[in-house]
């Protein structure tokens, strides 16, 4: 591919924006400049220079727009912050847009509600469509789409660990607790993060004893093809990937003639499913509706179906909400409902909710080892700050990209505080036939 | 009538109105028109209506108070001062305000008095918080590193313009209003008489320049605001 073909390239991608969407457009006309994005921005906050700035981040693409889009751009060029792209901009773009977590923190705060991930999210896509998505994601994306899941493992590896944990769980408790695979005809229809299956199950474990506990045991189930609700197409920029990788989940579900698909603790699966997909019908009407596993059991809680130890969750716990459920899908008293009921010492982080800070690795970059660096020391830096004034030895997130990072920033800093999920924590206190799980350590 | 009457006093403020209207009607039109597929709402979404939250961030700027305090102290008052200033020009384009405030008890003298007082404290006040805003985009690097020439030349331009209008206001000279009331309504009736006064003419030409520029630059953003702030607040 020749470098000019490239620039244009670059060039009708950006200028496309002048048809819609009506984020993008009002967001190339709109921004004063006035840095209140910088100083709420984690990546800004860990390291303050010019290159981490949203706005300038946000202005690679805006003042290429105003160039061949705008009247001011167009009679006064640069005197209008207006510019062509260079040889390499999607190049650069590459390193530059994969330096924002897109954590939507700055939309929050900005005086206009500026979303500057929506504008990283175009630059990633202008990116992706020449090539030059980093190697990981795209390693992550194919993989995904071959497998139906992130971590390319079969069905028989999805077995076999479904098989430990059932096991696991007999240990804990002395019963068997089943863990559903592949049951037509069951309700709900249980998609968590690969994750937490194969890397972190306790959350899983914690949502099968909730459904033993409710005698529902027989009224839910999990797909040996299709238990990843991770989707990176939202993080390339790419929509159709996004759209290859959600559909074979919705077939699934009408395969298995579900009537919940209950996504798992995980932040941007569930947000695509319920604010994307099902909001957006992409697929038509569905026959299920989608459901967080937070909502599913903080409700049976509330409702007094379940019962806890809480002393066998002795040590300070702290929340910390993923971006995607806290600030873009109300999923936030949920998980609090849930570990207050299972912890002794439930502790806030200031700020939280809609306001928390983001773990760092937002977006994908969690996954992204080539920047391991900028994440451990840039854009994680407030989050350490953040878990350590709260005095917390264990901080869960409901989301497998989240506990990737800050399990990275706990090992990187040394500041022993463990990470898991929220169910994993309910896991470890509910009562089955009146009794808790038996574990040897609990503390981590 | 010197070239300068001619443009600022004739020319212009059929150029500027025009402009202004005509280019403020097709952007709130584009972006009206502008296909959302998605919603991009911010939550917790506001309790209370769409409407309520996006006035209440046009009026208050709630979510910059939550950001950066000292910016929204500046741009705050900055912004009420500007909008008062504005409708204290009904004054200078019409006796009409006058006339119903004297009919509801003031004394001529009275609506003078209140008019020098207020518009006196609100000529100093934009111009204090404007030229902070201005140093600010000097001075604090997150602010620096993002501004281009666009931004420092509209901060500019408005500072000028209330420097000029602050120097009829203050300055030696009295600047009976009365001539840019005949002015006005000269204009109305097609029949120009423009005032020669030098600071005026200054202060005109600027603030109709400005107008011709607001649907283009990023002043606009008076406009915008509705649009943005409706996209993450809308439940
Ligand atoms: S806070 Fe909003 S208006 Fe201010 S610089 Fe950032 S994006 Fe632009
Ligand atoms: S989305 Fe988050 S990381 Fe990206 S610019 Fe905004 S605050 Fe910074």
């Amino acid at each position: 591919m020749t470098k000019s073909t490239n620039t244009e390239k670059v060039i009708a991608a950006v200028s496309a924006i002048d048809q819609g969407p009506k984020v993008l457009k009002t967001y190339m006309e709109t921004c004063v400049k006035c840095g209140t994005c910088a100083e709420v921005c984690p990546v800004y906050y860990g390291k303050p220079e010019q290159r981490f700035n949203p706005a300038w981040r946000s202005d690679l693409v805006r003042s290429i727009y105003r160039k061949y889009n705008t009247t001011v751009g167009k009679v006064f060029g640069g005197l209008a912050g207006a510019r062509a792209p260079d040889d390499n901009e999607a190049e650069k773009w590459a390193d530059y847009f994969y330096e924002c977590t897109g954590c939507r923190r700055c939309a929050v705060y900005c005086p206009f509600g500026i979303d500057n991930s929506v504008i990283t999210r175009k630059g990633r896509a202008v990116v992706d469509t020449l090539g030059f998505t980093p190697p990981t994601m795209q390693k992550v994306i194919e993989v995904s789409l071959k497998t139906g899941n992130t971590d390319g493992a079969t069905p028989q590896a999805f077995k076999a660990s479904i098989d430990f944990l059932e096991e696991e769980m007999r240990d804990e408790h002395g019963v068997d607790i089943k863990i559903p695979v592949d049951v037509v005809g069951a309700e709900y229809f249980y998609v968590p993060p690969s994750g937490d299956v194969m890397v972190n199950p306790e959350a899983t474990t914690g949502v099968a004893k909730v459904f033993h506990v409710l005698g529902m045991q027989d009224k839910w189930t999990m797909s040996s093809h299709y238990f990843d609700g991770a989707n990176y197409g939202l993080f390339t920029g790419n929509d159709a990937h996004m759209k290859a990788d959600n559909k074979p989940y919705v077939e699934e579900a009408k395969r298995l003639g579900c009537k919940v698909m209950l996504m798992g603790e995980c932040g941007h699966a569930y947000r695509i499913m319920k604010r994307m997909m099902e909001a957006g019908k992409w697929w038509g009407d569905l026959p299920f509706k989608i459901m967080n596993c937070m909502e599913f059991t903080a409700e049976k809680i509330q409702q007094g179906k379940l019962q806890f130890d809480k002393s066998k969750n002795p040590q300070p716990v702290t929340y910390h909400d993923p971006c995607n459920f806290g600030r873009s899908c109300d999923i936030i008293e949920e998980p609090r409902v849930i570990l207050q009921a299972s912890c002794t010492d439930f502790r806030e982080m200031t700020p939280n909710r809609g306001e928390n800070w983001c773990c760092g690795g937002g977006a994908g970059l969690s996954a992204m080892d080539s920047i391991k660096e900028f994440r451990m020391s840039v854009s994680g830096k407030k989050k350490v700050e953040q878990i350590r004034a709260t005095g917390a030895q264990y901080v869960a997130a409901a989301c497998s990209n989240c506990k990737r990072q800050l399990t990275q920033l706990s090992e990187y800093h040394k500041t022993g505080v463990a990470v898991g999920g929220v169910h994993d924590m309910l896991s470890r206190a509910i009562l089955i036939n009146g009794k808790a799980a038996e574990r040897k350590d609990f503390t981590g | 009538m010197s070239a300068l009457q001619l443009l600022v006093g004739v020319v212009l403020p059929f150029v500027a109105v025009l402009v202004f209207v005509v280019g403020m009607a097709y952007r709130f039109r584009v972006w009206f028109k502008t296909p959302q597929p998605a919603k991009m709402t911010l939550t917790p979404a506001p309790k209370g209506s769409l409407a309520g939250a996006v006035l209440a961030e046009t009026m208050f700027f709630p979510s910059l108070f939550k950001g950066d305090r000292v910016l929204w102290l500046f741009s705050w008052f900055f912004h009420v001062t500007l909008a008062l200033i504005a409708l204290g020009h009904i004054r200078v384009v019409t006796g009409l305000a006058d006339a119903i405030l004297i009919s509801m008890g003031m004394t001529a003298e009275n609506v003078d008095q209140m008019s020098s007082i207020s518009g006196g404290a609100a000529g100093i006040v934009i111009l204090a918080t404007g030229a902070l805003l201005l140093a600010r985009r000097f001075v604090v690097a997150r602010v620096r590193e993002i501004s281009g020439t666009g931004d420092f030349l509209a901060l500019l331009l408005l500072l000028t313009i209330i420097f000029t209008g602050n120097m009829m206001r203050f300055g030696a000279e009295h600047f009976d209003l009365g001539q840019t009331r005949a002015w006005v309504h000269s204009l109305l009736t097609l029949s120009p008489t423009v005032p020669a006064n030098g600071t005026f003419l200054v202060h005109a030409l600027l603030a109709q320049l400005l107008f011709i520029y607001i649907p283009f630059s990023k002043i606009l953003h008076f406009g915008g605001i509705f649009f943005t702030q409706a996209l993450v607040k809308r439940s």
